[in-house]
């Protein structure tokens, strides 16, 4: 009944991983239909080798000494087979993290004037309803247009510079993270947003966005606010330039005019590609987000 | 003048561009192909397959000659080198048809004419407008490389084209350059009763194969009459009323070749000029356009398979990267750049000749400690009741890992069984599955498993 699932891997993938030590259960495929090849095997020599996962939390007995290459009896944890959507995004997140020379801004953001606002329009709009999220991505898509460097990727021999501002978002669902796209998001307003994010997110957690909803987009927005997170720095969606994480919005003392006040404030931290874009330009663009909301009827215009 | 636009543009019907326009059309795009002269190309009007017709006619009247050996008698044995043309140019026409038809069935828009690129995503055709597309593939093929004082001029000195449309059996024939194209022309006119003479640069004939295989094919053409000088250099051509003379150096000796006719045959060179690559960002060097893995020049939008992009100069090797590079412009994921090692080249002389991968020194040289396998057809059943167990099979095994390397074949079907490595190959196959594979018996194939026994030391029939 509980057969491990079975591994694909090419017969010399095989003997290069027994003679290297590498558990191929470890390794992602990328052969036909995921099948581990040699050239993944070299791949995983030549990266640094992972810590050994962490067991599971059970109460674990006193560790008994272990001979080196003695394998653990397997219990204590269960192998989840992987699906070929949760093996292309280890696939792509690992070369974007190995490849992509990440650096990371941050800024934080006075969000009470958002607030007030989304408050305002909110008892206009309900039963519908806007969400902080609505108003980052109106902004991100300003900011687009105002700093159109940040709109931007890596095309090995060009640096590509995108003429929509085409945004995606990431959303979780339980398979695994995907990211579909808001096209001309800037030519959207808040309302068209909201409603627009709520159907591709909704499509996203039933599996049913089609390719060209989720391919391509110039800039990638991905925020866990709604889980209390402060601030955290994300992994580039290759080959866009930039991807922006967002933190929570909570009360944080403030200095205003020299005396201690307090405002809700929201973390923001850009990462960026190097190849494609520099700190000052990606530094210009947070100032443009920043600027937007914390003037949000400038968003209105 | 009317502008038509489509997903993809391919320019030239070759190998490389009637396949990645076959597959781009299945994949949803909308394709204009565009070709100046013949769909199909060289390999199939002029190369390739034509000379297979001719090679064909050869061996048979190569076995008629051998009838008696067999217990069968034949009248005096005789040939119409005209008829023998008129099958291989039938041969070429049938499967240009074919290649119409196929791109007819896939919905290919064919456009007649020559194509230059006239700014990023558009190509204009003389007489027949102008052409938008956001990809356009180069697949414009190669032409014969000139030795400059023994241009082609119709009479004397052939290209490939005369070659295959000779006007005589030629008395003595000498060909200029020992590689596929060269050896299987040789092996063409010796069968029919020329003096042929080939003249290498390099120090072996069919300088990419393995060298053992080089100096196994050497010893069966000189047993077949063919003259071969290599290491020699050719210095100087003496037109008299009826015939040439080839002047050549080789090893500090002066070498004087008459010659009734001359084919020259020393390598290709891409088709880059007037399409236009001047209003591109595309580089060329080495008479080839520069692209990467997946086949893009420096022109975004802009690609390059085939012979047009580079070495080895193989159809099969066009066509792989005219799929490769429509799948990558469609969005597909997982595609794997062409590994060179997992191309196998063929030369259809009498033996043949095929391989695959790296050759013995190639993978000493790249540092791999080896264990070589060797089978000779005369230890094989199949290849003696045949009458064809001249010949050998040659693996080229990583010691350590057991991947297979290289193997190389001289000897009959030899291009017909190198695929079984090919696949092996590409399955990263090691020793124990080949040794695990069953051949069956009575084949030639048989010879193929027992090289890989023979390199593990575990062959059974020698």
């Amino acid at each position: 009944m509980s057969q491990p699932p079975r591994l694909f891997a090419s017969p010399l993938a095989r003997r290069l991983a027994a003679a290297a030590g590498i558990d191929l259960a470890t390794l992602t495929g990328s052969g036909p239909h995921g099948r581990i090849v040699k050239a993944d095997v070299e791949a995983a020599k030549a990266a640094p080798r992972p810590a050994p996962p962490v067991p599971a939390a059970a109460p674990a007995p006193a560790p008994v000494p272990q001979a080196p290459g003695v394998t653990a009896p397997a219990t204590g944890y269960t192998d989840l087979p992987l699906s070929p959507m949760r093996r292309t995004i280890a696939r792509r997140l690992t070369e974007a993290k190995a490849t992509i020379p990440h650096f990371y801004l941050t800024v934080d953001i006075e969000m009470d004037a958002v607030l007030a606002l989304r408050e305002q329009l909110n008892t206009r709009l309900a039963p519908d309803k806007l969400s902080v999220n609505d108003f980052i991505l109106r902004a991100v898509a300003l900011g687009l247009r105002a700093v159109p460097e940040a709109n931007a990727a890596w095309a090995e021999t060009a640096i590509r510079r995108f003429t929509e501002i085409d945004i995606a978002i990431a959303v979780a669902t339980p398979e695994g993270l995907i990211t579909p796209i808001v096209r001309q998001a800037d030519r959207k307003g808040l309302g068209e947003l909201s409603a627009e994010v709520k159907a591709l997110a909704a499509r996203a957690r039933d599996g049913g966005l089609k390719p060209e909803e989720y391919q391509g987009g110039g800039f990638t927005i991905s925020n866990l606010g709604m889980y209390g997170v402060r601030e955290f720095a994300a992994i580039i969606n290759p080959p866009q330039a930039c991807i922006l994480a967002v933190g929570a919005a909570d009360p944080r003392p403030v200095v205003k005019a020299g005396a201690l006040a307090v405002a809700t404030m929201m973390s923001v931290t850009l990462s960026v590609d190097h190849r494609t874009v520099d700190g000052a330009t990606g530094a210009r663009f947070l100032a443009a987000l920043k600027g937007l909301l914390e003037d949000p009827l400038r968003m209105m215009l | 003048m009317a502008e038509s636009t489509s997903d993809l543009i391919v320019i030239g019907g070759g190998p490389g561009g009637y396949v990645a326009a076959i597959r781009a059309a299945q994949l949803g795009l909308s394709v204009t192909l565009i070709e100046r002269a013949h769909l199909g190309g060289i390999c199939l009007n002029w190369g390739c397959i034509p000379t297979k017709a001719l090679l064909r006619s050869a061996e048979i009247y190569r076995l008629m000659g051998e009838a008696d050996s067999f217990g069968l008698s034949t009248g005096p044995l005789g040939f119409d080198l005209d008829r023998i043309v008129a099958r291989s140019r039938d041969v070429a026409g049938r499967l240009q048809a074919g290649v119409r038809h196929l791109l007819k069935k896939n919905k290919v828009t064919v456009i007649e004419g020559s194509a230059r690129l006239s700014g990023p995503g558009q190509v204009a055709v003389e007489g027949k407008g102008a052409f938008t597309a956001p990809h356009i593939i180069l697949a414009t093929g190669a032409r014969a490389r000139l030795l400059p004082g023994f241009e082609p001029d119709g009479r004397f000195l052939w290209s490939y084209r005369e070659a295959l449309t000779p006007d005589i059996l030629p008395k003595r024939l000498v060909v200029i350059g020992s590689g596929a194209i060269g050896i299987e022309f040789a092996s063409f006119f010796a069968a029919f009763g020329s003096e042929v003479t080939v003249v290498e640069a390099l120090d072996r004939i069919l300088p990419v194969e393995d060298q053992e295989i080089s100096a196994l094919a050497r010893t069966a053409f000189e047993r077949q009459g063919i003259r071969i000088h290599t290491g020699a250099k050719v210095v100087g051509l003496t037109r008299h009323e009826s015939h040439v003379e080839i002047a050549a150096e080789a090893g500090g000796q002066s070498l004087r070749l008459p010659a009734d006719r001359v084919i020259v045959a020393i390598g290709i060179t891409g088709n880059v000029e007037e399409i236009g690559l001047d209003t591109t960002r595309a580089r060329v060097e080495k008479g080839h356009i520069v692209t990467d893995s997946l086949c893009r020049t420096d022109q975004p939008g802009l690609y390059a398979i085939g012979d047009v992009a580079g070495p080895p100069w193989l159809a099969h090797k066009a066509s792989h990267e005219g799929v490769l590079c429509v799948e990558a412009i469609a969005g597909l994921t997982g595609l794997h750049p062409i590994d060179p090692r997992h191309i196998p080249g063929c030369t259809y002389g009498h033996p043949q000749i095929a391989s695959v991968g790296l050759t013995e020194a190639a993978a000493l040289a790249q540092g791999h400690t080896l264990r070589i396998g060797r089978f000779p057809f005369a230890a094989n059943g199949k290849a003696i009741a045949l009458g064809e167990a001249d010949g050998l099979v040659k693996t080229v095994f990583d010691a350590t890992s057991g991947e297979l390397l290289g193997a190389h074949i001289i000897g009959p079907e030899a291009t017909e069984m190198i695929q079984g490595y090919a696949v092996a190959g590409t399955l990263e196959a090691t020793e124990a599955e080949l040794i695990a594979t069953i051949f069956p018996h009575p084949t030639l194939s048989e010879a193929m498993h027992e090289a890989v026994l023979a390199a593990f030391g575990r062959a059974l029939h020698i």
